[in-house]
């Protein structure tokens, strides 16, 4: 052979050769998969909210039963106004779509730091969240002629984040069904979190909107009223981890609902 | 606090080994005697506490979806994330080979501890997996993936340097011909694993 | 720990499965077993070993980055710069990973949210840089693709064992593909129902995954006395 395979300018022919063949053929895997991996992410959030009004979905049927059951789709923003509204197909894409509003992002960014701020300090908070540029999305369910709300939940638990959906019948007080999930949670402790015997306690419980907090998790044994449920024993840290967050995000979604009820009596 | 939490979690209960097996190759095979054990180890918790913090920069602001809009607006949808594999490992590969270079230059008394291992650490799984679990768990700011690298990387010292402990003294015990070397460490490993678990129900 | 390295083939013409060509087949499976004997590549191994259905797809993600890594390697052999091999390795085992990878993300959702950060470990699988530095360097493309078959069923079938083990003994059940979890035992059996059989917890936590590979290491060694180590 001619060519002298060890030589500068052959290694260096052949790396750039490679860096093009390489770097073509993953950017067009990596495109032509990616309206398929989109859709997917999109099918895993509608089997979340579905399963928080009690639709257990699958991802063949998700999309036609999320356009069965969701009726609209709103996103308001920190001090509850509303933001936009709509009732068409959900258009993944359309970033003022409020089913693309990601929580888990905005929590990272913006709440996360501004609960640690606001140290518990309920006005603070609410003051924080109204002037951060922050947009909620609540979905409006209908099933069996009664009116649902979901309202996508994100907090921290012991090690990382923890997440959820909680509804809301259209007293707008009681909640109607609840799921939490995580990925790093202790294991027969925080992790329980995501189980059914922690979630069912949810179920038909009110929020106290007399405050002053609207909702709590007691510590695991303790007496319950119709404003609070047993923690997890063993897994304190992320059972105040899911009070912190039902409190904090119902209490923007609250402000949205007195909103609702006023124009709606004013009516 | 945060800091402390995370590095403490690094080193006890997301341990490299115990919990998810990373660097099994260089530990089994380099946990002959407490010596060298304690080399690559520490040559491990240097090169995370290196490459981590890089990749976490390469991460926010290179591949992630919006992370080039620094350089100008029309880039915030661009997202480089399929490509992060690669520059991860490349980063890993050339910044060990850096490493290398400036500790034999500058250090040659650390070159001597730590020079053998150094290139060994390139295809260890812990190193790679250090980059790609903090691009999965997303750290707010380059403080909090730095001492996660640290953590990560105290926690695979400390184990290799317990099992090679272990391992020094187990050649007087009497075990099965087909459990020696390699089964028995397996198992010992695992026994390890059991007991790294009881710590974690501790809350910080 | 035996490194074992088959020389280059040299023979003029050989048919694609002579004796020594069935050998780079069932080496790996038993005597040259990559995880039991060489020890390598148990890093991304044991952490997805907790459901059968994982393992399999983990078992064939290898598989397909052994053979296309093995074979595209064995191709560019000659042309390779000695200088930057390594890194041209590693970059033809990165791009085989991101392209498992996306093809899991768009297919397989499920799995690939359990299998996270490991499929990309799947790169530092030594198993894989190995083999492709011992044999696919030095080797035609055939014998390389029947060396990784070898050596990527090598691996698969210790990932399935313990994957099975640990499913029916912590779970009481099998996720097979397609079909989700099968139950073996009826619910009546269990202490929560009334029973007396209770799954063992343990066996789903990672440290029981190194003592199974471990016992699979004393009953292959107690059967194949030459694998058996000095002190």
């Amino acid at each position: 052979m001619a060519i002298n395979k060890n030589s500068t300018v052959y290694t260096f022919g052949f790396s750039i050769a490679m860096v093009i063949v390489v770097g073509i053929s993953l950017a067009y895997t990596s495109l032509s998969l990616k309206d398929r991996q989109d859709a997917n992410a999109a099918d895993k959030k509608m089997m979340n909210i579905l399963s928080a009004i009690g639709v257990e979905a699958n991802r063949a049927n998700a999309g036609d039963l999320f356009a069965d059951y969701v009726v609209e789709r709103v996103s308001i923003d920190g001090s509850g106004r509303q933001v936009n509204a709509t009732v068409d197909p959900v258009n993944a894409k359309d970033k003022q779509d409020p089913f693309s509003i990601e929580v888990m992002k905005d929590y990272r960014a913006k709440i996360k730091s501004a609960v640690k701020a606001a140290d518990g300090d309920a006005a603070t908070l609410q003051a924080a969240l109204e002037s951060a540029d922050l947009q909620f999305p609540l979905y409006r369910c209908s099933k069996d002629d009664q009116d649902l709300f979901v309202v996508p939940l994100v907090g921290s638990g012991l090690w990382g984040p923890i997440w959820g959906f909680v509804a809301l019948e259209d007293d707008m007080t009681t909640i109607y069904g609840a799921n939490f999930d995580h990925k790093t949670e202790t294991p027969g402790l925080g992790a329980e979190i995501r189980e059914g015997f922690f979630t069912d306690k949810f179920r038909g419980k009110k929020l106290n909107t007399a405050g002053p907090l609207l909702f709590s998790i007691l510590k695991g044994g303790a007496q319950t009223n119709e404003n609070s449920v047993d923690g997890i024993t063993g897994g304190t840290i992320t059972s105040k981890g899911v009070d912190e967050m039902i409190n904090r995000t119902l209490a923007v979604y609250l402000r949205y609902f007195e909103s609702q009820t006023q124009t709606r009596a004013q009516k | 606090m945060e800091y402390f939490n995370i590095f403490v979690k690094g080193i006890f209960i997301e341990n490299m080994i115990f919990a998810y097996f990373l660097g099994m190759c260089s530990y089994l095979a380099v946990s002959k005697t407490v010596k060298t054990a304690n080399g690559l180890g520490l040559a491990v918790i240097f090169v995370l506490g290196i490459t981590v913090p890089i990749n976490y920069l390469l991460e926010n602001y290179v591949l992630k979806e919006g992370a080039l809009s620094w350089l100008s607006p029309e880039y915030a949808n661009v997202d480089l994330g399929f490509l992060s594999y690669i520059m991860f490992i490349a980063v890993i590969a050339s910044m060990v080979q850096l490493v290398e270079m400036i500790v034999e230059k500058f250090a040659p008394a650390l070159y001597g501890a730590l020079g053998i291992f150094l290139p060994l650490i390139a295809v260890n799984c812990s190193i790679l997996g250090g980059a790609l679990f903090m691009q999965d768990r997303q750290y707010p700011s380059i403080g909090e993936a730095t001492v996660f690298g640290l953590g990560s990387g105290v926690g695979w010292w400390i184990a290799i340097v317990a099992i090679a402990a272990i391992r020094e003294k187990i050649r007087y015990s009497h075990v099965p011909a087909p459990l020696r070397g390699l089964g028995i460490t397996f198992i010992i490993t695992g026994l390890m694993g059991i007991a790294f678990m009881s710590f974690m129900g501790i809350e910080i | 720990m035996s490194t074992e390295t088959t020389p280059a083939v040299t023979q003029k013409k050989e048919s694609l499965f002579s004796k020594k060509n069935k050998k780079l087949l069932s080496d790996p499976l038993n005597d040259s077993n990559p995880i039991t004997v060489q020890v390598l590549g148990i890093c991304s191994a044991l952490a997805i070993t907790v459901q059968l259905q994982q393992a399999v797809i983990m078992s064939l993600s290898v598989l397909f980055v052994m053979i296309g890594g093995n074979v595209i390697i064995s191709l560019m052999r000659n042309l390779v710069p000695d200088r930057i091999r390594i890194i041209v390795q590693l970059v033809v085992v990165a791009s085989l990973v991101i392209i498992v990878d996306e093809v899991l993300q768009a297919f397989q959702p499920d799995i690939s949210e359990k299998l996270s950060v490991f499929v990309g470990l799947i790169i530092t699988n030594c198993i894989i840089m190995g083999r492709l530095e011992a044999f696919a360097l030095a080797n035609k493309p055939g014998p390389s693709f029947l060396d990784a078959i070898g050596n990527g069923m090598g691996y698969a079938w210790i990932l399935l064992v313990v994957s099975i083990v640990r499913e029916i003994f912590g779970s009481g059940a099998i996720s097979l593909p397609g079909m989700g979890q099968v139950k073996f035992l009826p619910t009546s059996w269990f202490i929560s129902e009334g029973g007396l059989y209770e799954n063992n917890n343990l066996m789903i936590l990672p440290p029981m995954a190194l003592i199974t590979v471990g016992i699979i290491i004393w009953i292959q060694r107690s059967r194949n006395q030459a694998l058996i180590e000095e002190n």
